[in-house]
């Protein structure tokens, strides 16, 4: 027993010492081709020794750690780290290359004097509130349609399905051309992509026509799971279709709708590719707060992106970003909430 | 026990997936650069060997000019050629934002060894990032060296390029114009006339081809045309309505309005079916084609039309071009020429190598395949090769004459065109704003930009 626990500390003390090394190597940028297998080899030796280690009480618990760890690893390093850096960097004037001071809350200040922020805002929430009901709308109808046992079902539900398959940037670039070289014939010769309202309209569509399918799926699945005994008893006591829709259909699938919901609601919070390839935020507004505005359909990511990339402040688009993160934050919180409610009542 | 095994047996595995895992990268590197020492048959081996950095490549270099990718390559196999270094070419397109991947590179640590800068806004970012170049031979061979504030040599200079409204002689010749007379915004609109009441004899769609589409053309309006209103008709070093832009974004109200209605006649001589929804390569492509008289792009549109539209270009009889002075105010003769942007070398291990690189390509062979391949126009006063390009005559002609201005916006506030200009001058184009609506909407837009 002891000279278990003697090897186990040893390899313990030699995982630490090569981890330490290794990164002290890279901190210092040397480049010894040997500080990424030292990196390993200290990992696995420091987890060998903790597996090893003789402990009745620990063990179910370090091996719970030691299955976790990867998980854990890469969440922290591509969400923690990244969040904390970043939230760091928005209280700086960050360029992107360095930072010379900080500035305490210049650029969360800077950024609500901005009317073209403000503006990004009230239309990210706009977008939101139509595509929560439209998205939701369409792609329930479609899911009757693929439901209702019409020829050619299985064929319907694929291709509604295959515009998620294709990347919003493409997508966007796709539409673009649509809307320049098609549409544009039936509008009198003037593109819908050059004024901002019926640009906003444009991606509208084309964010449904990319998403409808996807919750459309999901709509799906929730109805072919409505039990047929209920439907069964409804049809014998005489209910028709419309009825049996309103009544035994749509609260049978309240959690779905639930679901739907929210996957909508964070992704049109989102939206970023389709803006970008679309639109990119151009659409003049001539007064807004009194000033002439260039980004008329610049969404709220959209807009941190180019702050950050286009006009070069980075910092202040990190601030961005991280209010960003706080109000998705609170709408998601607020809808997890509300959903526990309704399930439990269900 | 037997549970304890299958354990121990998933732990391992765990621990194998991850040393595979964190291994692979440096161990996939070392074998493809086998793969390429060996292909590389065995007299070559010596000059693989240094490739210690990284990849198989001794140095790479981030180009902007995506139309020369194929010529830069061409480049980069002639200088393996001759001295065994091989150079990268990583071409970046029109559209994206090179300085926003080259930030991201910089924080991957994956900084390319020479890159394109545009300007000082660009040189500014990497500041005591960059080598001095000012002991380099080919200093003394230019003027368009970019140096900076310290006087420190940072960007070498690899072309020239012209704005100024490009014309298409055949047309004008038929139409009885002779491009010399066309100094005076009267001259311009009679000329733009007389054009237009012979379209259809003449096979044009529309005079001019101009786009103000916001999207992906901002640069055109928003930089170029602008500019004009920047520099036009000054002399090289006169920067006064660059500096007031500068200070607080203020724009001269006589001079823009003059602008303005040059603008005004663009919009209403213009292609309507690609003025607010074209494409730049559907405005080059119908240029090309002989279905403008005029295209508000500058002389790279060059190297488009003899590749790219080359089949176009030929079908329409490949016609002679010219610049005119874009004369928005009387006296205007003169047509603008820069560089338009400078290669940098990154101080790291490799800046003697990158060094070594552009010092070839400054000298003969480098400039014949940069000025006969690429079409550049040589920024290099002992280059004695003339380019194929179809605008080089005209800009050696006002060269010459010493009828150019020089052009600023390169230091105008970073993402001015995207995020400001692009879209006054749509809005302008779409009938949202009059003329006088567009100046009061520029001085306010860059007021603002400039405040923020």
């Amino acid at each position: 027993m002891n000279q278990k626990k003697l090897i186990s500390i040893a390899l313990l003390a030699v995982g630490i010492i090569l981890l330490a090394a290794s990164l002290a190597m890279d901190f210092s940028g040397s480049g010894n081709p040997m500080r990424g297998p030292m990196l390993i080899i200290g990992i696995i030796a420091f987890f060998a020794g903790l597996y090893f280690f003789p402990t009745e009480k620990h063990h179910r618990k370090i091996v719970y750690i030691i299955f976790l760890f990867p998980l854990l690893f890469t969440f922290g390093v591509t969400v923690i780290i990244p969040l904390v850096l970043g939230i760091g960097y928005s209280f700086t004037d960050w360029t992107g290359i360095r930072f010379t001071q900080f500035v305490g809350f210049a650029n969360y200040t800077s950024m609500f004097s901005d009317p073209a922020f403000i503006y990004s805002i009230l239309i990210t929430f706009v977008f939101v509130v139509m595509n929560i009901v439209l998205v939701n709308v369409i792609a329930f109808l479609l899911a009757l349609l693929c439901t209702s046992k019409i020829k050619g079902e299985g064929f319907f539900r694929a291709a509604y399905f295959l515009p998620n398959l294709i990347g919003g940037i493409v997508l966007g670039y796709i539409w673009q051309f649509v809307f320049n070289n098609v549409i544009i014939n039936m509008t009198g010769g003037i593109s819908l992509l050059s004024k901002s309202r019926s640009a906003m309209i444009a991606i509208v569509v084309v964010y449904i026509w990319q998403y409808a399918g996807y919750i459309m799926l999901i709509y799906v699945t929730g109805l072919t799971q409505v039990p047929k005994d209920v439907l069964e008893a409804a049809q014998i006591d005489g209910a028709n279709a419309v009825e049996t829709l309103f009544n035994i259909k749509i609260p049978m699938i309240a959690s779905t709708v639930t679901i739907c919901t929210f996957l909508t609601l964070t992704s049109a919070f989102k939206q970023f590719d389709v803006n970008m390839a679309l639109t990119n935020g151009a659409g003049s507004v001539p007064n807004f707060m009194g000033n002439y505005l260039s980004n008329g359909t610049q969404m709220l990511a959209l807009n941190i992106y180019n702050t950050a990339i286009a006009k070069n402040s980075y910092a202040l688009g990190q601030a961005k970003a991280v209010l960003f993160f706080i109000i998705l934050a609170i709408v998601s919180l607020i809808q997890v909430r509300v959903s526990n409610k309704r399930e439990v009542e269900m | 026990m037997k549970r304890k095994a299958l354990a121990t047996t998933l732990a391992a595995v765990m621990a194998l997936g991850l040393a595979a895992c964190g291994g692979g990268s440096s161990a996939s590197t070392a074998a493809g650069g086998d793969a390429a020492s060996t292909a590389a048959s065995t007299a070559a081996s010596t000059a693989a060997a240094p490739a210690a950095s990284s990849g198989d490549y001794d140095l790479r270099l981030v180009n902007g000019k995506i139309e020369v990718d194929a010529q830069l390559k061409e480049l980069a196999a002639a200088y393996e050629a001759e001295t065994g270094v091989k150079v990268q070419i990583e071409s970046m397109g029109g559209g994206i934002d090179i300085q926003g991947t080259l930030k991201g590179y910089y924080q991957a640590d994956n900084m390319p060894d020479i890159f394109v800068n545009g300007g000082d806004t660009d040189f500014a970012n990497w500041e005591g990032l960059l080598v001095d170049m000012k002991d380099e031979a080919w200093v003394s061979d230019t003027e368009a060296a970019y140096v900076d504030a310290k006087g420190q040599v940072l960007g070498f200079p690899y072309t020239t390029e012209a704005i100024g409204l490009a014309y298409n002689a055949d047309i004008l010749e038929k139409a009885g114009i002779d491009p010399a007379t066309i100094t005076t915004p009267a001259a311009m609109k009679s000329m733009f006339e007389t054009i237009d009441a012979k379209k259809d004899e003449l096979g044009l769609t529309a005079v001019i081809g101009y786009c103000a589409e916001a999207t992906n053309l901002y640069w055109s309006t928003g930089n170029h045309l602008f500019g004009i209103y920047e520099d036009g008709g000054l002399k090289r070093d006169d920067t006064t309505y660059f500096d007031m832009l500068s200070d607080g974004g203020k724009i001269d109200e006589a001079r823009f309005a003059k602008y303005a209605e040059m603008i005004a006649l663009f919009n209403q001589y213009s292609d309507p079916a690609l003025l607010v929804s074209g494409t730049y390569d559907q405005q080059i492509l119908n240029f090309a084609s002989g279905k403008y008289a005029f295209v508000t792009q500058g002389s790279w549109i060059g190297a488009t039309m003899t590749s790219d539209d080359k089949e176009a270009y030929e079908a329409a009889g490949s016609f002679k071009v010219g610049m005119l002075p874009y004369a928005f105010e009387d006296g205007i003769d003169t047509i603008q020429t820069n560089s338009p942007s400078w290669w940098a070398v990154f101080n790291n291990d490799n800046a003697d190598k990158a060094k070594a690189f552009l010092a070839w390509c400054a000298g003969d062979a480098g400039q014949k395949i940069l000025v006969e391949k690429a079409g550049f126009i040589s920024p290099f006063t002992s280059c004695k090769y003339i380019a194929a390009d179809p605008f080089a005559q005209t800009i050696a002609d006002y060269t010459a004459a010493g009828k150019t201005s020089a052009w600023h916006w390169l230091g105008n506030k970073e993402g001015l065109a995207q995020n400001a200009l692009g879209v006054v001058y749509q809005d302008f184009a779409s009938g949202g704003l009059d003329t006088e609506g567009f100046c009061k909407a520029v001085a306010q837009v860059c007021a603002q930009y400039y405040a923020s």
